[in-house]
């Protein structure tokens, strides 16, 4: 293994080399502010190991990963929102002499485990990294034993988690008698080789079923049920690492595992695989909005409007030509950006206004009447987030639809835009609900006070939505750059 | 940098006014105020010093803005941005005049949004880029929804959801035909384009062209509002604050009009002729269903709002029957219906304040307590309903008798709605103004004085003087919107960047000046 393999994968090794360096801390002393600075401190450093990592870009790190420019941003990505849920679990915890220090080491596992499956480009290590995610998510989603319907989520999750995985393996297995190699970039090399229709078959179902295990994780319609029980049940920083962690880790699996491996298998205008991609992404776009309407719950709504985003993002996989192949890089990683800035912002504002040893989080959003009017820095915060969501100018969510407008006209994908357009105009109304909600005329006088530290983190992710909204050219530079290295 | 120093000016005044009203009370409309009226002093000086400039479409600011879909900050004026932004900035001061008393709750707010949403309209009327264009025409609505959601009347939130899907829903389809523009350019010459003069130049597969021209028409039809997709409105501006309905029948309306006018008309010559035809049923219609409508209302505002549907039936049918005097009675008709919607608003909005009801069934016989006003209102009626010697009588004149070449029996069944306009404006006056005394009312103050007055004033000087309104628009200009639709004669590409050149040239003049 050469010096620049391991370069590659040196994130990776300062996480893992982090879990292990926290277990011995717990072994000495146990301190939850101590545990929880260490982690905040370690993933700072893996974040910042991305830089030195740069010249190691396009190189391949063993059989197993592939670093290449859009990985690595995914992996900057998952750092940074783990990061932010890091910063706002420790007032969330902070309610007994409890110490936290296991929640801490789970944080760092799934983060290692999202950044893994951001650079592997094998189907060993997006088990592995997919596994490492979920199992330790689980002991997340069920931390706070003492809430009723955390127990709830966390079997739901195990189950679903666990259901998904084995078909994952199997769609895996399948693919492999197909093609002989688990590796992503080989896989379609071989379908030059191997010119059978009922291998071509075999390859088909065994992709459909890869792609229908990632759709529970995704929670993409119509393997969406358990998603808005585990996102209410669990704890609300555990969700806001399940919306933007583990979700931007395993759409990055699937974009990947497309563009390299079916996109160039059926040139010839077969397109079976589309059509069911095409599918998924009109159900979701359109039940994750319609499900989301009726909901007072903020946590279960940002379930199913994260449903809808799932959607809206699988249609940058309709992609008929090589040269919109990099448009549609570029637009997964600014929406997924745009995404997870606007996701970590409402779940910061829950995570603060919520403790952990009460029954439920705060998260009926009608107790948000008037918020304007007593704190408008946070609500015009709050403001921009769903604007953002909703995808209206001003906003990093409006260049994030932009750009997913652009590849689906560029490659013709009429169907697709119109569900888009429909279930946009859905979302509008939820969101817009909750926007009133915040302008109300105030009824409950009782100031939500945040700390300091969670009131920078929401207006510094406001001000950083509202600057890749308005002048999206200080990010579209990298964005490009990640997108373009994909081609070596 | 004119028309951004117009855009910066608008938008601190609004700051200022935001900021300065939590410090002091009743300090934020005088800086609103002043704002609007420095605005368009700046307006005023430029066009005194570039009255030659007017006359052909031009760009006056290029900055590149966002370089990876190579968008560019581009603004641009001629004679129709000119008069737009011009009714904007009058109908802006007659908002903050109209709010002066009405607003008490969180005013310093109220003015940030009013002043927000008249910068964002500007900003539509001057844009040259697509993407600019449609990044003023959504944020141009943040505002006005705030407007109507927080001080609006008792069903707000309903009308501002309803007025915001509506509008964003359908100018989502305009974007996806602007994008498609875009990449229609990229294919033939390999790079990324929004601008609109590039744009307009190109060819297009006269099928594709169809549906692009079709998205950009539905967002334009919603604004305007043209019958079927007209039902937001009577909404939005009965729950509107008196400033928002001002705002969005004076002004915002003409948007869709603007747009109809620069994009679908001028971007799309052969596929806009080819939907005429239903294009014209559906103003015909807007003209007919919103005269009957307006008459079974029993609600003031309601009964204004269904009118305007009609008035604007008449610039759809005189647009897209591509003649001359009609498209010259579609400009009058558009100012003439900016103005005296806005002064029918405002009159409501009046009464409004004095009886808290707009309900006519409850009015009646306040002629005898408040004559300037009864007045004043029947003056206003009599514009709506085209009395000669006003300016909406000149507009719809000339639309019926432009169009009456190329759609006659359309052009018959619209002349109805003059009938029904005289019908419900008399409706309105009589139930308010005239029977038995079921109110006494204190009479117009001076302020509310100086908004009628001012308005009328505006509606009779430029009725007996149209040409103040055409001498904007020379025969040649006109010619060329008329021909391009027709035949698609456009200007040369050589002898447009010379005219910009000259033009840079000119405004940095002014600039060093």
């Amino acid at each position: 293994m050469s010096s620049l393999e391991l370069l590659a994968i040196l994130p990776q090794l300062v996480l893992s080399l982090a879990i292990v360096l926290q277990l011995l801390l717990i072994a000495i002393r146990r301190s939850t502010l101590m545990i929880q600075a260490f982690t905040a401190i370690s993933i700072v450093l893996a974040a910042s190991a991305h830089f030195l990592v740069l010249p190691a870009i396009n190189t391949q790190s063993t059989v197993l990963f592939y670093l290449d420019g859009f990985s690595l941003a995914i992996s900057a990505l998952v750092l940074f929102c783990a990061f932010i849920v890091c910063l706002v679990s420790g007032r969330y915890l902070k309610v007994s002499q409890e110490v936290h220090d296991e929640y801490y080491v789970l944080l760092l596992l799934v983060t290692l485990g999202a950044s893994l499956l951001a650079i592997s480009n094998h189907f060993a290590s997006v088990f592995l990294g997919l596994e490492l995610l979920s199992i330790a998510l689980i002991g997340m989603v069920g931390y706070l034993r003492n809430r009723r319907q955390t127990l709830e989520a966390s079997f739901k999750y195990l189950i679903l988690s666990a259901t998904a995985s084995s078909i994952l393996l199997f769609g895996m297995a399948m693919i492999y008698a197909y093609s002989g190699n688990l590796n992503f970039h080989h896989i379609s090399n071989s379908f030059l080789a191997v010119n059978n229709p009922q291998m071509q078959l075999l390859f088909n179902v065994g992709s459909v079923l890869f792609i229908v295990g990632l759709a529970f994780k995704l929670s993409l319609a119509p393997f969406h049920m358990w998603t808005p029980d585990v996102y209410q049940g669990a704890p609300a920083p555990v969700s806001m690492l399940l919306a933007t962690v583990s979700k931007t880790a395993i759409f990055a699996v699937l974009i990947k595992f497309w563009f390299f491996s079916v996109q160039y298998v059926s040139p010839n205008g077969e397109h079976q695989l589309l059509n069911v991609i095409s599918f998924v992404a009109i159900a979701s776009m359109l039940v994750g909005n319609i499900l989301a309407l009726q909901q007072t719950n903020i946590k279960r709504l940002l379930a199913y409007s994260s449903i809808a985003h799932m959607g809206y993002l699988l249609i940058i996989l309709n992609v008929m030509s090589h040269e919109s192949l990099q448009m549609a890089w570029e637009s997964g990683l600014f929406y997924l950006l745009a995404y997870c800035l606007a996701t970590l912002l409402i779940f910061t504002f829950i995570c603060q206004t919520s403790k952990a040893n009460n029954e439920q989080d705060n998260d009926n959003w009608q107790h948000w009447n008037g918020l304007f009017w007593r704190s408008p820095a946070q609500a015009a915060a709050m403001i921009f987030a769903l604007l953002s969501l909703a995808g209206i100018p001003l906003t990093a969510g409006f260049i994030g639809k932009f750009y997913i407008i652009s590849t689906a006209v560029n490659n013709d994908a009429w169907w697709l835009l119109a569900s888009l357009v429909v279930g946009s105009g859905i979302g509008l109304y939820y969101y817009l609900r909750i926007i009133f909600t915040l302008f109300a005329k105030a009824d409950n006088q009782h100031l939500i006070k945040l700390n300091r530290l969670s009131h920078a983190v929401i207006v510094c992710l406001s001000i950083t939505i509202l600057i890749f909204g308005i002048l999206p050219d200080v990010i579209s530079e990298e964005v490009r750059f990640f997108a373009l290295s994909k081609f070596g | 940098m004119i028309l951004t120093q117009i855009l910066i000016a608008l938008l601190t005044g609004g700051v200022i006014a935001w900021a300065a009203e939590n410090h002091r009370a009743n300090t934020g409309r005088w800086i609103s105020l002043l704002a609007i009226l420095f605005s368009f002093g700046l307006l005023a000086e430029f066009s005194m010093d570039n009255p030659q400039l007017f006359h052909q479409y031009l760009r006056l600011a290029n900055v590149e803005w966002i370089s990876a879909f190579n968008i560019y900050y581009a603004t641009g004026i001629d004679s129709l941005s000119f008069i737009l932004i011009a009714l904007t900035l009058v109908l802006g001061v007659i908002c903050v005049l109209v709010s002066w008393q009405e607003i008490t709750d969180k005013v310093g707010f109220y003015y940030f949004n009013l002043m927000a949403s008249i910068a964002g309209i500007v900003g539509v009327f001057i844009a040259t880029d697509l993407f600019l264009f449609f990044f003023f025409w959504e944020v141009m609505l943040l505002p006005m929804t705030a407007l109507i959601a927080i001080w609006g009347h008792e069903n707000r939130i309903y009308a501002a959801t309803k007025f915001f899907i509506f509008t964003q829903v359908s100018s989502l389809l305009m974007l996806i035909g602007i994008i498609a523009l875009a990449f229609i350019h990229q294919q033939q010459t390999g790079s990324l384009s929004f601008d609109y003069f590039t744009l307009k130049q190109m060819a297009i597969n006269p099928e594709v062209e169809f549906y692009i021209m079709l998205g950009f028409f539905i967002a334009f039809a919603v604004k305007l509002p043209s019958f079927p997709v007209h039902t937001w409105l009577p909404d939005a501006h009965t729950q509107a604050p008196t400033a928002g309905s001002v705002l969005l029948a004076g002004v915002l309306l003409k948007t869709g009009a603007y747009g109809l006018i620069r994009f679908v008309l001028d971007m799309f010559p052969q596929a806009s002729s080819d939907f005429a035809n239903v294009a014209v049923v559906l103003g015909v219609i807007s003209i007919l269903y919103g005269a009957k409508l307006a008459f079974a209302q029993t609600d003031f505002k309601r009964l204004v709002a269904y009118s305007s549907i009609s008035h604007m039936g008449f610039v759809m049918l005189a647009l897209f029957s591509f003649q001359q005097i009609s498209y010259h009675g579609a400009i009058l008709t558009i100012v003439a219906h900016g103005l005296s919607s806005a002064a029918l608003f405002s009159m409501a909005g009046m009464l409004y304040q004095r009886l808290h009801s707009r309900d006519l069934s409850a009015m009646g016989g306040m002629f005898s307590s408040a004559p300037r006003m009864g007045g004043m209102l029947l003056a206003f009626v009599a514009a709506a309903f085209g009395l000669p010697g006003l300016l909406n009588f000149v507009g719809e004149f000339m639309v019926l008798t432009g169009s009456f070449k190329t759609y006659p029996l359309h052009v018959i069944f619209a002349s109805l709605g003059l009938i029904g306009s005289a019908i419900y404006g008399m409706y309105l006056f009589q139930q308010s103004f005239q029977g038995e005394a079921k109110h006494s009312i204190t009479d117009l103050g001076k302020r509310e004085l100086l908004i009628c007055g001012s308005l009328l004033g505006l509606l009779i000087c430029l009725g007996l003087f149209p040409e103040l309104i055409f001498a904007h628009f020379p025969e040649q200009y006109i010619a060329t919107v008329n021909e391009t639709a027709v035949i698609g004669v456009n200007l040369t590409e050589a002898s447009a960047s010379e005219l910009v050149s000259s033009h840079i040239a000119s405004t940095n003049a002014v600039g060093s000046k």
